[in-house]
């Protein structure tokens, strides 16, 4: 079995995708469809990699990112934003949620803003895991 | 102190009537010849002269001429014999002040001096009040002068143009604002030309009436015109103008025209940069869509491979739905930019909505289970057939629904039974009315504003930001209306409300409403 990637996104396409590619890779993929289901798989499944989509029903990556970095048993798991939203809305989402009182939470690992093509999202992953 | 000249050519009389006259408190000269006389006036300028009628040479009356010639206002009083009445007389005639007779009293004589004394002052305060006078008409005559070219002035700096006509209607007043918009130079015009050569007929016509109907109160509100200039050129302008009057008459009219070229050039200059604004922002909107369906294809290609490398039957199946799904987009791209960009003639056909409205919510429906979202049908069994164009209807509801859904499935608002409400209804004069009722995200007032604007979408890239372009495009070309009603958190409600024909199983169709 290789490493655990879990990857929470609505899109069923982008899944089919990111799936394909870290299986080629030779990483064991998780799937979670939206934030509320992806920290549930979190708490399960404990990953080694979390691929996140910003815009999602239910609970936006936005959310899951807070409680994942704001967690001390979760902190520690690298997060690798993959979204069509901007790497500074994202960013400017998180301070403004900050200043609202929130805690103050570090940049994620890494940023990909999509289309993502798969060579290069097989390199991130594998930065971050091995 | 008076001064008083005493000629006589008797000099005892000089002499007696000197003493007489100082102790009154006069000062006096003397000469004892009319030719003396003379002198004396012009040395001493006295204000009265006293002379006898009577004297060698040089007579009296002849030096009261002289004195006269000499100093209109002086004051002769003539000593003549007595009863000499009809050198008196022409003494007077001459101008003298007075005469008395010989032998001469002190009393007549004072009251002679008194009188003359008295015109002498009358004469200086009428003199005084004269001077008076001409210097206040003075200054009145330079305020109305000052006031007259500060108002030529106002008329001839101001940016409007003004046009004043006497009551004729001659053109008396034509500033450089009104040269600017007319072409025509003031020398053309000011008392050349009439206002019915200047004006447009029918404002020309307006003042024409006012002037000779005499209505008291003819004001012109402000208005736009189009002015044709000499050139031929069409000036816009905005124009008011009135009938002047003085005490009920009519004194002529007053024109005032305001350029409106520059507005209109800005105006046109900001029409022009809005669209290419929104050009600007239509080009960017449909490459974002298109480069998300590309990487949607490209995605898909990239299992197609995996699954051909791999021979794995299910990364094929997967990876040609990717590609099939994209390609359904990019059709529906197709169809909305067709639809938006052409005239469309709805096609009415014999059918029942009710039976189109099942059909898109059956198509919805999976989507809506997928999210755990209940849709429920309120449809009015009284509709029955109808004549409208079915297609308008489906795509109409599709869009109205697939919108309903997202909006329920980006409410991140926790836990909550989301619901669909479509609804139809048979309304009076015509009308079928379609309503989509969600309880998702609402909209804030900001996205209600942009609602029906190109490529404009709060779906991050899901949506091509057409669906209501379309949507309300195909609803006004059926004749219909949409309406919409939202509240931020709790949902909205879209109306449609599209005109039907009646039933005719024929190509020939009449449109209610």
């Amino acid at each position: 079995m290789g490493k655990r990637v879990l990857i929470v996104d609505d899109d069923s396409d982008i899944i089919t995708f990111v799936v394909t590619v870290l299986e080629e890779h030779g990483y064991t993929p998780i799937i979670a469809k939206n934030g509320e289901e992806g920290l549930a798989k979190v708490k399960q499944d404990n990953p080694d990699l979390v691929l996140l989509d910003v815009l999602m029903p239910k609970q936006s990556g936005i959310k899951m990112y807070r409680e994942l970095k704001t967690d001390e048993s979760m902190k520690s798991i690298p997060v690798v934003i993959l979204s069509g939203i901007a790497k500074r809305t994202f960013l400017r989402s998180q301070e403004a949620l900050t200043e609202f009182g929130g805690q103050n939470v570090p940049e994620p690992e890494a940023y990909i803003e999509k289309p993502v093509e798969p060579e290069e999202l097989a390199e991130i992953v594998k930065e971050f895991v091995d | 102190m008076f001064k008083i000249l005493l000629v006589d050519d008797e000099k005892s009389i000089v002499n007696v009537l000197t003493i007489s006259l100082r102790n009154d408190g006069y000062r006096v000269v003397t000469a004892y010849s009319g030719k003396e006389c003379l002198e004396r006036f012009q040395e001493e300028s006295p204000d009265i002269v006293i002379t006898d009628m009577k004297m060698p040479g040089m007579d009296g009356l002849e030096v009261l001429k002289r004195i006269k010639n000499l100093n209109e206002e002086a004051e002769v009083i003539i000593i003549t014999g007595h009863g000499d009445m009809d050198s008196a007389i022409e003494a007077l005639q001459y101008g003298a002040s007075d005469f008395i007779n010989k032998p001469i009293k002190d009393e007549a004589l004072s009251i002679a001096i008194e009188r003359a004394k008295e015109k002498i002052a009358i004469r200086l305060k009428l003199k005084e009040y004269t001077d008076d006078l001409e210097n206040m008409v003075q200054i009145a005559t330079e305020e109305v002068r000052r006031r007259s070219e500060f108002q030529s002035k106002l008329i001839t700096s101001s940016n409007d143009g003004i046009v004043a006509t006497d009551d004729e209607g001659e053109i008396i007043i034509y500033n450089p604002g009104a040269e600017r918009i007319f072409g025509y130079s003031r020398s053309e015009v000011v008392r050349k030309m009439k206002i019915t050569d200047l004006y447009l007929k029918e404002i020309a016509d307006e003042f024409i009436e006012g002037l000779e109907n005499k209505i008291v109160e003819k004001r012109l509100p402000w208005k736009d015109v189009t002015i044709v200039a000499k050139n031929g050129e069409r000036v816009p302008t905005r124009f008011s103008g009135t009938i002047l009057y003085e005490k009920g008459q009519v004194m002529g009219s007053v024109a005032f025209f305001q350029d409106l070229r520059e507005l209109k050039r800005l105006e046109v200059e900001l029409l022009r940069s809005e669209r290419l604004a929104a050009i600007g922002q239509t080009v960017a909107g449909l490459a974002h869509y298109i480069k998300n369906i590309l990487s949607g294809l490209k995605g898909g290609s990239y299992v197609v491979n995996v699954g051909l490398n791999r021979d794995k039957t299910e990364k094929l199946k997967q990876g040609w739905q990717m590609i099939e799904k994209n390609i359904g987009r990019i059709s529906e791209l197709v169809l909305d930019l067709l639809t938006y960009s052409k005239e469309h003639e709805p096609e009415y056909q014999d059918c029942f909505p009710n039976d189109i409205v099942r059909d898109v919510c059956d198509l919805m429906q999976v989507k809506a289970d997928d999210h755990g979202i209940e849709m429920e049908r309120d449809l009015d069994q009284s509709i029955g057939e109808v004549s409208i164009d079915p297609q308008t209807v489906h795509r109409v509801l599709l869009n109205l629904i697939s919108n309903a859904i997202d909006a329920c499935i980006f409410d991140d608002r926790g836990k909550k039974k989301w619901k669909i409400v479509v609804k139809t209804a048979r309304e009076d004069a015509g009308m079928i009315r379609f309503e989509v009722t969600d309880n998702g995200s609402g909209m804030s007032d900001k996205v209600k504003e942009k609602l029906f604007s190109s490529f404009f979408s709060t779906k991050m890239g899901r949506g091509t930001g057409l669906g209501l372009l379309v949507t309300r495009k195909l609803v006004e070309e059926h004749g219909g209306r949409i309406d919409v009603s939202s509240t931020l958190n709790e949902g909205s409600v879209f109306i449609v409300r599209l005109p039907f024909g009646t039933l005719e199983k024929s190509s020939k169709i009449v449109v209610n409403g």
